[in-house]
C-alpha cells in the first residue's frame, strides 16, 4: 500500500543536497513571480519568471526520463546561449544525468570526437548548422545518441533522420510523462549524492584532443562560494543578489560563463539577460546595462578599441571634450593602479569633474553605466587595457582559475587590486607555487575529480600529495598576489638558454587596437620573432581614413603603410622589454585565424603547434 | 525599466506616446507655460498676454488644428493636397448656415455651437470622402491639380451662393464662440466676451505676481482653442501608431507595395481625406467665428499654400513639427515687420545696424540699393510682399537643406547630444 503511494507523491526535498536544480526549484517556490531570465526576441526582451523557468526545467527533466535517461548518463548541448540551454542543463542536473556543452564553433570532426568520448545519449542541437554536424556523420558514428533535440526548425523539418525531435514535441512528451509520473524527478533529486558528477567541461585543448573535466555538485558549491560569493569581492561587501542584472553571452559550455551565469542564477538569483548573439554584445550591453559583468580579454580589447575609433569620428567639439576626458581617465587610472584600485582624493575629484562631461555618457554608451563589478578572466589581459577601464571609474578586477579547479584559484579583491597580477588566493584554499618548476598548484574542495575516461591523464594532473597541477607558471608579488608568467609548455627557451614568457609580450602587443592575434616564436632560436594578425575592422578603418585602398585581409595586412603601423606598435612594445625579449622581426599572418581551420581553439586561443605547422615557411623566413 | 531606458520588455514601451521621462517632464512644463501665457504671467514674456499678441497666438492655434489635419494627409498618408482652404471653407459655411442668424438674403438656423461646430467638421469630412476616390485614381502632381481645382470650384461657389456666403465683398457675420444649450438661450460659457471664463475662475489672484479682475475674450478663446489643439494633437499622434496610421504610412511609402501587402489602398486614402477634412472643417469654422466676418475671396489658393508651407517647414509627418511650423509661419510676418521697423529706426537714429537698414530698406525712389519700402505706395516690395517672397525662399531652402523641417533641426540637435561623446 505504501509503495504505490510513494510512486506518485512528491517527496519533501528540504533535506536533500541543494544542487543547482534544487535551487532553481527553491527560487520558484520562494519568489515565483520574480523575473529570472530575459531573452531578446523580435526586438523585445521577453521575460521568464522563476516559476516558469522551473516549470520548463521540470517538464524537460520528465522528457529525459521518458527517454530512459538514467543517473550518470550523459546529455549534451550544442548551442549558442539561450534559455533552452539552461533549461536542458538544469533538467539534466535534476535527473542526475551529466550534462556537457559544446562550443557552437566546434567543427564536425571535433563534435564527433566529443560526443563519442562523452557517450552522449540525448543531444541538444540548436539549429540546422549544429544538427548537420551530427546528422551528416556516417550512420554508426554516434551509436549512443537516441534523440537530437532542436529548437530552430528552419531547414530541419525536411530532414528524415528519425533521431531528430523538435523542442516543443520533446516538451510535450515531458508533459505527458509528468502527468503520468508526478514526483519522479523530485524523487531522483531527493537521493542525490553531492559527490556525483554534475557536468563534463571539456578543456579547449591547445595541445592534443580536448579532455572532459568531471565536476561534482560539491565542486560547484565550493566554486560558487569562493568565486561568486567571497565577501571581499564587491565594494562595500554587497554580494550578488536578486537586484543584479547580468548579460549572458560567452559560451555556456565554458566554466567561466557557466559559473557567472547558470550557477550564479541558481545560487544568487540575478536576472540573466541573454544576448542576441556574440556579434550584438555591444548593443545588448547598452540596453541591459548589467550591474555585474564578466568578460574575456578579447571582449575588453574590443570595447577598448571601439571607444577609440568612435571617439575619433566625433565632431571637433566632441573630440576636444573627449580628449580632455581621456586625459582625466589616464590620470585616474594611474592613480587607482598606484593605490590598489582605490580612489584617492585627487582621482575622485578628477572623476567628479569628468563624470558629467564624459564618463557618465561614455559608460552609458558602452553599457557599463550601472556596472558595480566587472571582471576579466579565462586568459591573460594587458594591464594597459584594465587601467583604461579603471580610469573610466569602472571597478574591474582580474581573476584566475581553470576548469580543473572550477575556476577557484585567485582573484583581485576590492581595495587590494594589483594590476598585472591575478590577485590573491581565495580564503581557505590551498594554493602554492612549486619551488622547482614555478608551477601554480591548488588543493581545495573545488578540485575536479578527474578526466572523463582518462585515468592516466587524471593521475598526471595531480602531484603525489594530491595538489592540482595547473600548468601555469606563476610568481608571488609582495608575498600576497600571484602573477602568471605563462603556460609551462609555452615558455620559450632561446638558443642562448634564456627563459622567456611569450604571453606577456603578446598581451602587450594585443593592447594595441590594431592587433588581434600575436604568436611570439623563439624556442631554440637566436632571437624572438612574432606572427601578427591585424584587427581587420580597425585597421580597415585606419586605412580608409588615409585613403589606402585594399581588397582583402591579406592585402590589407601586407600594405607597406600597415606594416609601418605595426612596426610602430612593435617598437613601442620592445621599449618595455629587456633586449633579449625584444621582437627582432615579425610577419603578418596572411589569413584570419579560425576555429574551423584548426588554428584557434574554441576559446579563441592560438594553437601553437598548428600554427607552426601551417605557417612554417613564414617562420623560417624570419630566421634566414 | 528604471535606469535602463533601452531595455524594452514589452512593445507597449516602444509604442508609448511619450515614452521617456524627459518627454513627459518637458510636456508638463510646456503645459504650465501655456496656462500662464494668456494671464500675462510668464516671467519676461508677460507681453505675450497683450491683446495684439493674443490675437495672433489664437490664430496660430486655429491654424494648428487645420495644419494637423493636412499633416495627416500629406505627411502621414502622402497625399498632396492644395485643397485645404476649400475644406476649411466647407466647414466655415456649414457653421454659418447652421449657427448663423437668417436674414433677407442669407440662410441661417441659429443653432447652438455644440451643433454647428461638430457639424462643420462632419460636413467637411463628407466632402472629403466624396473627393477621396479621385486620389485613388491619380497621385502626386495630378492629385495636386485635382485638389487645386477644388479651390477654384469652391471660390466660384462661394461667390455665387450669396445665401450661404453673404455678399462677395462683405461676407456675413459668423456665430460667436458661445456655448448655449439651445438657440435663443443665454450662453453658459462665452468665449467671445470679456468676463469670467467660468463662474469660479475669475478674478485670478492665486498667483502672487498676477492680478486680473476679469479674463479677456482673447484669453478665453485661447483656452478653448488650446484645449482643441491638445485633443486633436493627441488624436493625430495616436492615429499614427494605430492600424489606420500605419496603413497610411505604408500607402505613402509605396501605395502599390502596400496594397500587395494587404493594406486596402482605397479605404486608407478615403480615411485620410475624411479625417484630414474633419480637422480642416473644424478649424475653418472656428477661424471664421473668431474673425467674425470673412469674404469668399479669402478661401483662396494662397491660403491653402500657407498650410502646405506649415507642414513642410515644420516637418511632415510629425505633430510636434507641425506645431512648431504653425507658430513659425504665423508669427514670422509679425517678426519681419518688427525687424523692418527696427531697422528703419536704426537708419534714422544712426544706430550700429544702420548700414544693414540702408541695404535693405528703400527710403526713396532714387535709393536703388534697398529692397523693402515702408510706405505702402512706395517703390520696392511692401512688407506683405516681402513675407510672401520669404515664404517662397524658405520652402525652397527647407526642401533642399532640411526636408524634415524644423522638426528635423530639432532631431539633429537632439541626436548630437544623444550620441555624446560619440557621433553615432
Amino acid at each position: 500500500m505504501t509503495t504505490t503511494l510513494d510512486r506518485t507523491e512528491v517527496p519533501d526535498l528540504s533535506d536533500a543536497f541543494p544542487t543547482v536544480a534544487w535551487r532553481i526549484r527553491d527560487w520558484a517556490e520562494r519568489t515565483p513571480d520574480r523575473v529570472a531570465i530575459r531573452e531578446k526576441d523580435f526586438g523585445i526582451w521577453q521575460e521568464m519568471t522563476s516559476s516558469e523557468l522551473w516549470d520548463h526545467v521540470l517538464t524537460a527533466a520528465h522528457a529525459m526520463l521518458a527517454f530512459g535517461i538514467e543517473p550518470g548518463q550523459v546529455t549534451s548541448i550544442h548551442s549558442e546561449d539561450r534559455p533552452e540551454w539552461l533549461i536542458f542543463d538544469f533538467a539534466s542536473v535534476a535527473i542526475r544525468a551529466i550534462c556537457t556543452g559544446l562550443y557552437p564553433t566546434n567543427p564536425m570532426a571535433e563534435v564527433q570526437y566529443l560526443l563519442g568520448d562523452a557517450a552522449s545519449i540525448l543531444h541538444f542541437a540548436e539549429d540546422q548548422e549544429q544538427v548537420d554536424k551530427v546528422v551528416d556523420a556516417p550512420a554508426d558514428a554516434f551509436p549512443t545518441i537516441k534523440k537530437i533535440i532542436y529548437v530552430e526548425p528552419r531547414g530541419i523539418r525536411v530532414m528524415t533522420d528519425s533521431r531528430l525531435m523538435f523542442w516543443d514535441d520533446f516538451m510535450e512528451i515531458g508533459r505527458e510523462h509528468r502527468e503520468a509520473n508526478p514526483g519522479a524527478v523530485e524523487r531522483l533529486m531527493a537521493d542525490v549524492d553531492p559527490d556525483e558528477v554534475v557536468t563534463l567541461i571539456y578543456t579547449s585543448g591547445t595541445t592534443g584532443p580536448p579532455k572532459g573535466s568531471m565536476l561534482t555538485h560539491r565542486n560547484v558549491e565550493f566554486g560558487v562560494e569562493k568565486v561568486l560569493n567571497s565577501p571581499d569581492r564587491f565594494q562595500g561587501g554587497r554580494g550578488e543578489g536578486v537586484d543584479d542584472e547580468k548579460l549572458t553571452y560567452l559560451p555556456l559550455c565554458h566554466v567561466a560563463e557557466r559559473l557567472f551565469s547558470a550557477w550564479s542564477l541558481a545560487y544568487n538569483g540575478p536576472i540573466l539577460n541573454f544576448a542576441e548573439s556574440i556579434e550584438t554584445v555591444q548593443a545588448d550591453l547598452r540596453e541591459v546595462q548589467p550591474t555585474i559583468f564578466f568578460a574575456v580579454p578579447r571582449i575588453w580589447e574590443r570595447i577598448h578599441a571601439g571607444i577609440h575609433i568612435k571617439l575619433q569620428d566625433g565632431t571637433r567639439f566632441k573630440r576636444l571634450i573627449s580628449a580632455f576626458g581621456l586625459k582625466l581617465g589616464v590620470y585616474i587610472g594611474r592613480s587607482r593602479v598606484a593605490n590598489n584600485g582605490n580612489f584617492t582624493l585627487g582621482s575622485r575629484i578628477a572623476y567628479w569633474i569628468g563624470y558629467p562631461l564624459f564618463f557618465r555618457s561614455l559608460r552609458e554608451r558602452i553599457g557599463l553605466r550601472h556596472c558595480r563589478y566587472a571582471s576579466s578572466g579565462a586568459a591573460a589581459i594587458a594591464p594597459e587595457v584594465l587601467q583604461f577601464f579603471m580610469g573610466l571609474g569602472i571597478r574591474v578586477y582580474e581573476l584566475y582559475g581553470m576548469t580543473e579547479n572550477t575556476a577557484v584559484a585567485t582573484s583581485n579583491f576590492d581595495g587590494r587590486v594589483k594590476l598585472g597580477t591575478v590577485g590573491e588566493p581565495y580564503d581557505g584554499i590551498g594554493l602554492r607555487i612549486d619551488e622547482e618548476t614555478g608551477e601554480i598548484q591548488t588543493k581545495h574542495a573545488a578540485n575536479f575529480v578527474g578526466y572523463w575516461n582518462r585515468p592516466e591523464a587524471t593521475v598526471d594532473t595531480f602531484t603525489e600529495d594530491g595538489w592540482l597541477k595547473t600548468g601555469d607558471v606563476g610568481v608571488w608579488v609582495d608575498g600576497t598576489h600571484v602573477k602568471i608568467v605563462d603556460r609551462i609548455k609555452d615558455i620559450i627557451i632561446t638558443s642562448g638558454g634564456k627563459n622567456i614568457s611569450p604571453s606577456e609580450i603578446e598581451n602587450s602587443l594585443k593592447a594595441s587596437p590594431y592587433i588581434k592575434v600575436v604568436m611570439v616564436i623563439g624556442d631554440g632560436r637566436k632571437y624572438l620573432t612574432a606572427m601578427i594578425g591585424i584587427e581587420y575592422d580597425v585597421v580597415g578603418d585606419w586605412a580608409l581614413r588615409r585613403k589606402i585602398p585594399y581588397t582583402t585581409y591579406r592585402d590589407l595586412g601586407e600594405k607597406p603603410e600597415v606594416l609601418k603601423l605595426i612596426q610602430g606598435v612593435v617598437n613601442a612594445t620592445n621599449e618595455k622589454f629587456a633586449h633579449i625579449e625584444q621582437i627582432k622581426k615579425f610577419s603578418m599572418i596572411p589569413k584570419e585565424l579560425d576555429h574551423e581551420d584548426g588554428e584557434l581553439t574554441a576559446t579563441q586561443k592560438v594553437k601553437r603547434s598548428a600554427m607552426t605547422e601551417m605557417f612554417g615557411d613564414l617562420v623560417e623566413s624570419m630566421y634566414s | 525599466m528604471r535606469g535602463r531606458p533601452n531595455l524594452h520588455t514589452k512593445y507597449q514601451f516602444e509604442m508609448g506616446l511619450f515614452p521617456s521621462t524627459t518627454k513627459r517632464v518637458s510636456l508638463v512644463l510646456l503645459g504650465v507655460l501655456a496656462l500662464l501665457l494668456p494671464l500675462s504671467a510668464l516671467p519676461l514674456f508677460g507681453f505675450l498676454g497683450d491683446a495684439g499678441w493674443m490675437v495672433m497666438i489664437n490664430r496660430a492655434l486655429i491654424y494648428a488644428i487645420a495644419a494637423l489635419g493636412l499633416n495627416l494627409l500629406i505627411g502621414v498618408a502622402g497625399q498632396i493636397s492644395l485643397g485645404h482652404a476649400f475644406f476649411m471653407a466647407v466647414g466655415a459655411y456649414t457653421a454659418v448656415v447652421l449657427g448663423g442668424e437668417s436674414g433677407r438674403t442669407v440662410w441661417g438656423l441659429g443653432l447652438p455651437m455644440w451643433i454647428w461646430l461638430p457639424a462643420a467638421g462632419v460636413a467637411a469630412a463628407l466632402v472629403g470622402i466624396f473627393i477621396a476616390p479621385t486620389a485613388v485614381r491619380v497621385r502626386g502632381l495630378y492629385l495636386a491639380f485635382v485638389t487645386l481645382g477644388l479651390v477654384f470650384v469652391g471660390q466660384f461657389l462661394w461667390r455665387n451662393l450669396g445665401v450661404i456666403a453673404g455678399g462677395p465683398t462683405t461676407g456675413r457675420p459668423w456665430p460667436k464662440l458661445e456655448f448655449a444649450l439651445w438657440k435663443g438661450m443665454d450662453p453658459i460659457v462665452s468665449f467671445a466676451t470679456d468676463g469670467p471664463l467660468w463662474w469660479w475662475l475669475t478674478p485670478i489672484d492665486w498667483l502672487p505676481w498676477v492680478q486680473i479682475e476679469e479674463m479677456s475674450r482673447h484669453a478665453k478663446t485661447y483656452f478653448f482653442v488650446l484645449f482643441l489643439v491638445i485633443v486633436f494633437g493627441l488624436i493625430a499622434k495616436n492615429l499614427m501608431r494605430t492600424r489606420v496610421g500605419r496603413s497610411w504610412a505604408a500607402i505613402r511609402d509605396r501605395d502599390i507595395a502596400a496594397e500587395v501587402m494587404g493594406v486596402a489602398e482605397a479605404k486608407g486614402k478615403t480615411q485620410a481625406f475624411a479625417i484630414s477634412s474633419f480637422y480642416a472643417g473644424l478649424a475653418g469654422a472656428i477661424l471664421a467665428s473668431v474673425v467674425g466676418r470673412i469674404i469668399p475671396e479669402s478661401w483662396n489658393l494662397f491660403f491653402s499654400i500657407e498650410f502646405v508651407v506649415i507642414v513642410l517647414i515644420g516637418g511632415a509627418g510629425t505633430v510636434a513639427g507641425v506645431l512648431m511650423g504653425t507658430f513659425f509661419v504665423v508669427m514670422m510676418p509679425r517678426l519681419v515687420e518688427e525687424a523692418t521697423h527696427w531697422l528703419a529706426t536704426q537708419v534714422t537714429e544712426s544706430g550700429p545696424f544702420a548700414w544693414l537698414g540702408n541695404v535693405i530698406i528703400r527710403s526713396s525712389p532714387d535709393d536703388y540699393l534697398g529692397i523693402v519700402s515702408l510706405e505702402a505706395a512706395g517703390p520696392g516690395l511692401s512688407i506683405f510682399q516681402l513675407n510672401v517672397v520669404l515664404f517662397g525662399v524658405l520652402i525652397i531652402v527647407f526642401l533642399i537643406v532640411e526636408p524634415l523641417g524644423l522638426y528635423g533641426i530639432w532631431i539633429k540637435v537632439r541626436n548630437y547630444w544623444k550620441g555624446w561623446p560619440f557621433t553615432y
